[in-house]
């Protein structure tokens, strides 16, 4: 404990009174009063005053420390929403790049459809072009195949009406150099000769009739070809 | 009333309000603050390779979270009490009420766990009651909630 003479004790009461300086701080506590109960008074009043002090501190600083907590909390929390609105922004991004390759492929399969679609049109065309040259062919053939068919028969008909005529014109020799035969050897003549007129004349009309056949034959395989 | 106290927090406004609070629960004639553990354990370390206890503190009060220190608060109650010698009253003082880190703070060799919060006097005036059980060792850990 600390002990002070009559002295001090009186100049430090005095200070107190005229000028309102007290003593502060635990060192109220250790001062011995030593009986004096002015200076009990002074020391109860120092302390008295000391708490107060200390209680409005206290009551201050702790206002402080909770602001600070609030701030801090808030701090927390905008950096959070900081964080949250930096892992949005990524998102965003990373979103934003998939579209941008998603829209690309989507535009390079777009060309590629427009491209197909376009070389179709063109198969279709060409198949179209194709359809109709394959038609005209077949046409032609038909018709080819129309003339082989008339040509051959037109040829048949020639022949048989060659032969037709090479018939007629030997029965002609040999019905004439059988009257001929006759007359050189004066036999009778009268049947062969008959026969021979009326062959002839029949033989003439066959003649120009196939002969006709024949160059009709001629102009219509003319025309066919 | 506690000869002499060393508090350890990181937040210095909070030196004042314990400081304050002491004061004005006469819990307390000397106290220092510090802000991290290792000031405290540099302390605790000279005191005991010198064996001056002149200054040495009778109870030590350490925050759990110890920002820009090289070791938390039950680091710090572990290395006083097995490192440096275990002739002090030493107990955690923290915002947080976790049993886990309790628990842990008891293996360190904590005496005490005495919740931080706006209203922290009616917790000292409780520890100032069962101080003197401290001293005699016979008070179990304890929780100041």
């Amino acid at each position: 404990m600390i002990k002070l003479d009559k002295q001090a004790k009186e100049q430090l009461i005095s200070l107190y009174e005229t000028k309102n300086i007290g003593l502060e701080g635990n060192i109220l506590r250790l001062f011995d009063v030593e009986g004096d109960n002015e200076f009990e008074k002074y020391i109860t009043k120092c302390i008295e005053e000391d708490k107060n002090t200390r209680r409005i501190r206290l009551s201050i600083t702790k206002k402080i420390q909770s602001q600070n907590n609030e701030l801090n909390e808030l701090n927390e929390e905008n950096i959070r929403i900081l964080s949250e609105l930096n892992e949005t922004l990524e998102i965003v991004e990373s979103d934003k790049l998939t579209y941008e390759v998603q829209n690309r492929e989507l535009n390079e399969w777009k060309l590629e459809n427009i491209r197909l679609t376009e070389e179709l049109k063109n198969e279709m065309v060409k198949s179209e072009q194709a359809r109709i040259s394959a038609e005209t062919a077949k046409e032609n053939a038909e018709n080819d195949l129309d003339i082989i068919q008339k040509r051959n028969q037109t040829e048949l008909i020639s022949i048989i009406v060659k032969v037709a005529l090479w018939m007629i014109i030997g029965v002609g020799i040999i019905t004439t150099l059988v009257y001929i035969i006759t007359l050189v050897m004066d036999k009778d003549t009268q049947v062969i000769s008959a026969a021979w007129a009326n062959m002839f004349g029949i033989l003439l009309t066959n003649a120009f009739s196939i002969v006709g056949t024949i160059m009709g034959i001629k102009y219509a395989s003319k025309n066919d070809c | 009333m506690i000869e002499s106290i060393l508090l350890v927090d990181d937040e210095t406004l909070f030196h004042l309000v314990f400081e304050d609070a002491c004061s004005l629960l006469d819990i307390s004639l000397s106290l220092k603050s510090v802000k991290s553990s290792d000031e405290a354990a540099k302390m605790f370390k000279e005191w005991y390779e010198t064996n001056n206890t002149k200054d040495k503190p009778e109870c030590v009060f350490v925050d759990l979270n110890l920002i820009g220190s090289a070791f938390d608060g039950i680091e710090l109650v572990r290395k006083i009490n097995f490192e440096y010698g275990n002739h002090v009253i030493i107990g955690i003082i923290s915002s947080s009420n976790d049993a886990d880190e309790q628990a842990k703070a008891l293996q360190a060799g904590a005496q005490f766990w005495l919740v931080k919060s706006d209203e922290i006097e009616p917790r000292l005036e409780e520890f100032k009651l069962d101080y003197p059980k401290y001293l005699n060792r016979q008070q179990p850990f304890k929780v100041y909630k």
